[in-house]
């Protein structure tokens, strides 16, 4: 009796997410169990799926072209995650010092290419690093090169672009925890002697680190689909997990394998929000 | 407590209310037909004469592949009427039961239709498609740019491997052409299985890496145009494009043979419209539409009444009107789903080097 008082008025109490939890469980929850029941199966032939219980899938996953291609994803996640770490930091910290209409101003002016779509903005790289691109207009004319350097098709045009793209979650992570920075707490460090760089390693930092993980995690598991960045701007040179997942839904007929990638990229990335909870949790826990 | 009675309410009205949004869909008896193919393939114009002259309404769905087309014709195929796919397609469409038979009684220009683009593997007795544009893969080459870097002349698969065209390559970003590509080069054919021929065709294959500046499956040809390549393997609609933007650029059909794609007009087997379906089919036959249609499109025609509409520019140029010779070097890709796997991961292998 007891206790089906509370169950009550605990959904009582939980109505309001009862919505959010049927959508998510509808276009989360359901797609994902089929994902995973079509990992554990075979096709045929012509691409079609069937019913025939399989782990071959997952055994190819770690088949060494896989693997180097799981790396390859992880690398240039991993990379992009550090390079708008460095350069979205300075930009949050300082964005937050800001007051009234310039802190608008600029907070409105990271969001504003979220308005475009992120094709668009792709392609604008590429008319940027093209060989006959501006970048290799400017070189060349200034006479910084004799020949134009080749930019696209590269790692390095790949990083770009996908840093580009995702620079703005990790600003806004790093802004929102670098705001609620005490800021007591810095004028107490430096009353007690620590210069300014460690009172920045000390105080600022570790108050940051939640807003850090938060900002990487942001950066790293989206870093992980953007397929269509590296076939515009990576000419296609390597291979990464969203472009196998999609070549191997698409004309590679074979949904299957492609599920058992999307289950263990899935996988991985909890692994990374598992690390993430307890980053924050501990840093945040241990000052409090 | 009347509050959260409330709300209660509310919550499961909601998500109610988000489970209906999805069931939700109209229908209205217009004439009209649901054509799916890649986008602009058949051009607007051609369909809006056709829309203004019979009142039936063409709803044009862009698809950006064969295999995209192959879902939807599986998933919902009372929902298309028609679709235009390429050979090995129609085959895998035909097999699966996802095309229906033409009814040639409907059809009267259907005798239009040029034999030499008829009976082939994927439907010999041409009763599942009508070939709607033809196209093919070969090189596109700067042969100036090709001396400059102290190379010999490309004039086949085979002098794409010299060593001074490192980094000077880009070719279409698919396992099954650059494989194609490799084995002709070692004299075989298209979708070999052997796994000895296989596995020769990896090392060479491997052995070309470092001649690629970039894969690129959609504007190849800027590439050269911009002068970061100097040879290039892509189709013929590409390397026409190429050749129109700048006049150091020249076609090489290569010795060992390329491959050619004939897209056909299919018609799904639970077309809702055929009726409309078959007037469509049978106005895009005719002699002058399908003239107008390749003049835009830059693919081969595949009509025979159409050349007196077509111009000399058309009907001299030596891609889309290949001469017997040429012509006789062209084969399909065959047999695709056999080879697919083991090529797309030695294709891996390849662009992961």
């Amino acid at each position: 009796m007891k206790n089906r008082g509370i169950t009550t008025s605990k959904i009582k109490n939980n109505a309001p997410a009862i919505p959010v939890l049927v959508w998510v469980g509808f276009f989360a929850g359901v797609p994902l169990v089929f994902v995973l029941v079509i990992s554990f199966l075979t096709r045929d032939s012509l691409g079609i799926i069937v019913l025939e219980f399989s782990t071959e899938n997952y055994r190819r996953i770690f088949e060494p072209v896989y693997l180097k291609i799981f790396f390859n994803s992880f690398l240039l996640a991993g990379l992009t995650g550090v390079v708008t770490l460095v350069i979205g930091y300075p930009v949050a910290y300082i964005t937050s010092k800001l007051k009234g209409r310039q802190r608008t101003l600029t907070i409105g002016l990271i969001m504003l290419p979220f308005w475009i779509s992120s094709l668009l903005r792709t392609y604008g790289w590429r008319i940027l690093l093209d060989y006959k691109g501006i970048i290799n207009n400017i070189l060349t004319g200034l006479g910084i090169t004799n020949e134009p350097v080749t930019m696209l098709g590269t790692f390095a045009a790949s990083l770009v672009g996908t840093a580009y793209m995702l620079i703005p979650f990790m600003i806004i992570a790093v802004f929102n925890s670098v705001d609620k920075l005490d800021r007591s707490l810095l004028e107490a460090s430096y009353d007690l002697g620590a210069g300014k760089l460690k009172t920045f390693r000390n105080i600022t930092l570790r108050l940051t680190l939640p807003g850090i993980a938060g900002g990487f995690t942001l950066v790293f598991i989206p870093a992980l689909g953007l397929f269509f960045i590296s076939d515009i701007l990576g000419g296609g040179q390597t291979v990464y997990l969203g472009n196998k997942i999609n070549e191997l839904i698409g004309r590679g007929r074979n949904k299957p394998l492609a599920a058992a990638m999307s289950i263990a990229m899935v996988l991985f990335i909890t692994l990374v929000i598992y690390i993430y909870t307890k980053v924050s949790k501990e840093e945040v826990g241990g000052l409090l | 407590m009347r509050i959260s009675k409330f709300k209660v309410c509310v919550s499961l009205l909601l998500s109610a209310l988000m489970l209906f949004s999805l069931t939700a869909c109209a229908g209205n008896k217009k004439e009209e037909i649901n054509l799916m193919t890649w986008a602009d393939f058949i051009p607007r114009e051609i369909i809006s004469q056709f829309e203004e002259e019979t009142g039936i309404k063409v709803n044009y769905k862009d698809v950006t592949s064969n295999e995209d087309m192959q879902e939807l014709l599986t998933a919902s195929p009372d929902q298309y009427d028609l679709a235009v796919v390429t050979d090995y397609m129609v085959e895998i469409l035909r097999q699966n039961g996802n095309i229906g038979k033409l009814d040639k009684d409907k059809l009267p220009n259907f005798g239009n239709i040029n034999p030499a683009f008829q009976s082939k593997y994927y439907d010999a007795n041409n009763e599942y498609s009508i070939p709607y544009a033809v196209s093919t893969a070969f090189l596109l080459v700067n042969q100036k740019a090709v001396s400059e870097l102290g190379a010999d002349p490309i004039k086949s698969y085979a002098d794409l491997w010299q060593e001074e065209l490192k980094n000077n390559i880009v070719v279409i970003d698919w396992s099954v052409e650059i494989m194609g590509l490799v084995l002709k080069t070692l004299g075989y054919e298209y979708n070999e299985t052997d796994p000895a021929k296989v596995a020769q065709a990896r090392d060479k294959l491997l052995a070309l890496r470092h001649n690629i500046v970039r894969f690129e499956t959609n504007t190849p040809e800027d590439s050269l145009i911009s002068g970061e390549a100097v040879a290039g393997f892509m189709y013929s609609n590409q390397a026409l494009k190429g050749i129109a933007a700048s006049n150091d650029l020249e076609a090489v059909f290569p010795a060992e043979g390329f491959p050619m794609y004939i897209d056909s007009f299919v018609m799904s087997a639970q077309s809702p419209n055929p009726e409309a379906t078959y007037k469509f089919l049978n106005y895009v036959m005719s002699g002058e539409v399908s003239a107008r249609i390749s003049e835009i499109t830059k693919f081969t025609n595949t009509n025979s009444k159409s050349a007196e509409f077509l111009s000399e520019d058309f009907l001299g140029n030596p891609i889309l009107n290949m001469s017997a010779e040429v012509a006789s070097r062209a084969s399909f890709y065959i047999n695709v789903d056999a080879v697919l796997d083991k090529y797309s991961q030695i294709y891996d292998e390849f662009k992961l080097k």
